[in-house]
């Protein structure tokens, strides 16, 4: 576990005030967030890289915070994996065990117990140079992982490799993380890579933490725009509370809002101006104006479709210039072209209000 | 079966022009410089070198000039490496300064640096007291010869240093100290390896300069026949008396001591694997 007390930190116009995180045991945390958010300096000052201005940070209920880097009991792997170029894959493996001052027989036993979790025991004679991104990943990770870190740190881990490596690096992080039941902080920018690995995570942006929660949440119910914006919604809008229905038995509270001229409902009590999302592929787009429930019912022209490979990106003009996913079968049953009228149905559930 | 080659773009005849342009400067210069050694070799005859070979003066310079050239460098990497790092690592108050006053000696026309030596030891209450009261003289003195060659290509060998610790990436160093090293070990066992190559470099300039240095070793330590002589003085004294073959005799001895210390350095250098 490693808790992170109202840590602060400045450098240059950048800084990090009070900030509070705790990652349980074993859980595999991944902090997003845009270049320049802070998520290296973050992992820089829990493994005691960057001394922090205030705060304490505590790794199994240990205060950790005025201790040097290699005694805190943490395994850091950063960007571009910083191999050394003058050791063997075998040696830079070893090193954390060399400087510990272990045995032969226990170095040659540990890294080749890394070497094989990791499934490189064939690079271990080989040169640094002429490996694949891939391959300095994991001997990245086997470094660190032979020290029995109680916590790994990874910075862009993946960053640097191309989509299929990713994906494979992406499920070998995530089984020798549970198979060793270690707690990891992984800091990315990639959203597919977060959802392929992640227990938990959180939005970081200019130091501050925007949102902690499982991805479902961050995706589902961001806090705010930036949030909502990270997580690739564009259907962000602003509109102003009309009326307030109040509960009445089977009947749960709803509110009816304005938007681009028209009328919307959504659960729930809210007042004044509001800011409110929709997911893009919960948007259900019918030609046929009967189709769907008599709220949330919008005109709207098909302006331009595109494939996106897995998915058909739509963008939609009319009260609210929408932009919704459709299956490629949902798609091609709509057999609609540019121009055609549609209607969109955004049912009150899938419109999300941000709370701040 | 396809023929494998070495990997060559793809080059237009002026891409050819402008490689050609670039080895007409390469020729000229190294033309220049072998006329010059092929010149002096000619110009000497076998007397001259016999003389060079039995004369036990020359022996002495001979010796004198490895030796004191060879601590220079020792000497020199020992401050160059601290001061190396810390220029490369440290942000301080006064580190401009500290930059500057470390080149200075690389400006100073040698034979001031010879002369403001002369004038510390001899004629500073500090110098004196180094000479005089702990004994440890300088002044027309065999020790004199390495302090002088140390104040004038030392600078090389910080220079040097710092450059190669700039190119060693911190990261390096960074994740050796969560791998269990501590500051030492991590300057020790990461930064030192990585900078070997470029500390080396500096080290064969020093070591380059030491030895062919004339000028402030005259006016410093002098020129004592089998005591402070060394073979770039020698080669002063022997043209001021007239004898110009043994002088040239003697510069063409200095080439080949470089070129077989060069050689020797390129060969260990090019195959020293360095282990953390």
């Amino acid at each position: 576990m490693i808790r992170a007390v109202r840590l602060s930190f400045s450098i240059g116009d950048f800084r990090l005030d009070q900030f509070n995180l705790e990652v349980a045991h074993g859980q595999y945390f991944v902090m997003l967030g845009p270049p320049g958010s802070g998520k290296t300096i973050l992992l820089e000052c829990l493994c005691g890289l960057a001394r922090i201005a205030s705060g304490q940070i505590y790794i199994d209920g240990k205060d950790v915070t005025n201790l040097e880097p290699r005694t805190r009991g943490i395994g850091y792997v950063p960007q571009d994996y910083a191999l050394f170029p003058n050791l063997s894959v075998e040696r830079n493996i070893g090193f954390g065990l060399r400087v510990r001052g272990y045995s032969r027989q226990v170095i040659t036993s540990k890294v080749m117990q890394a070497a094989e979790m990791l499934g490189i025991v064939h690079l271990l004679k080989r040169s640094i140079y002429g490996l694949s991104g891939g391959e300095k990943q994991r001997v990245a990770l086997a470094r660190a992982l032979v020290m029995q870190p109680k916590v790994l740190l990874l910075d862009e881990p993946v960053c640097a490799l191309d989509e299929a490596t990713r994906q494979d690096i992406c499920a070998q992080l995530h089984s020798v993380q549970r198979q060793l039941g270690l707690t990891t902080i992984h800091v990315s920018h990639n959203l597919e890579e977060t959802f392929s690995v992640a227990d938990r995570a959180g939005i970081l942006y200019q130091g501050n933490l925007q949102q902690v929660g499982s991805m479902n949440q961050l995706l589902r119910e961001p806090r705010n725009e930036f949030v909502a914006h990270f997580m690739r919604c564009r259907n962000i809008f602003s509109g102003e509370v009309m009326a307030v229905k109040p509960a009445d038995g089977s009947q749960p509270a709803s509110t009816k809002f304005r938007a681009g001229g028209v009328d919307l409902v959504v659960p729930g009590k809210h007042k004044g101006q509001i800011k409110f999302i929709i997911r893009p592929e919960n948007i259900l787009l019918s030609g046929n104006p009967e189709s769907g429930s008599v709220d949330n019912k919008l005109q709207v022209k098909l302006v331009r479709s595109r494939d996106c490979g897995n998915y058909i990106r739509i963008e939609l003009n009319g009260p609210l210039n929408l932009v919704a996913h459709l299956s490629h079968a949902a798609f091609a049953d709509l057999a609609a072209k540019p121009q055609s009228d549609l209607i969109a149905v955004l049912h009150p559930e899938n419109i999300h209000v941000l709370p701040e | 079966m396809l023929k494998t080659e070495p990997k060559a773009p793809v080059k237009s005849w002026r891409s050819h022009l402008f490689a050609a342009a670039g080895f007409v400067f390469v020729i000229v210069f190294v033309a220049f410089v072998l006329l010059l050694i092929i010149a002096d070799i000619f110009y000497i005859d076998s007397k001259a070198v016999l003389t060079v070979l039995t004369s036990r003066f020359i022996r002495h310079a001979l010796w004198m000039s490895i030796w004191t050239s060879i601590m220079t460098v020792l000497l020199s990497l020992i401050f160059a490496i601290p001061i190396g790092f810390i220029l490369s690592r440290f942000r301080f108050r006064g580190r401009f300064l500290v930059d500057t006053v470390v080149d200075l000696p690389i400006i100073f026309p040698p034979l001031v640096a010879g002369l403001t030596l002369l004038v510390f030891f001899s004629q500073t209450g500090f110098g004196k007291w180094i000479q005089e009261d702990l004994g440890i003289e300088f002044v027309f003195q065999p020790k004199g010869i390495v302090l002088c060659q140390f104040l004038v290509s030392a600078s090389f060998a910080i220079r040097s240093a710092k450059t190669a610790f700039d190119d060693v990436d911190r990261r390096f160093e960074n994740v050796a100290l969560t791998l269990g090293c501590s500051q030492w070990g991590s300057f020790g066992r990461v930064s030192l390896p990585l900078a070997a190559n470029g500390i080396i470099a500096g080290g064969i300039l020093t070591w380059a300069r030491a030895f062919g240095l004339f000028g402030p070793l005259i006016i410093f330590v002098g020129s004592f026949r089998g005591r402070t002589e060394v073979l770039s003085t020698t080669v002063f004294l022997e043209q001021s008396i007239g004898n110009l073959e043994v002088a040239l005799a003697v510069a063409l001895l200095m080439i080949v001591v470089a070129l077989i210390a060069l050689t020797i350095i390129h060969l260990v250098g090019g195959t020293v694997q360095v282990k953390l």
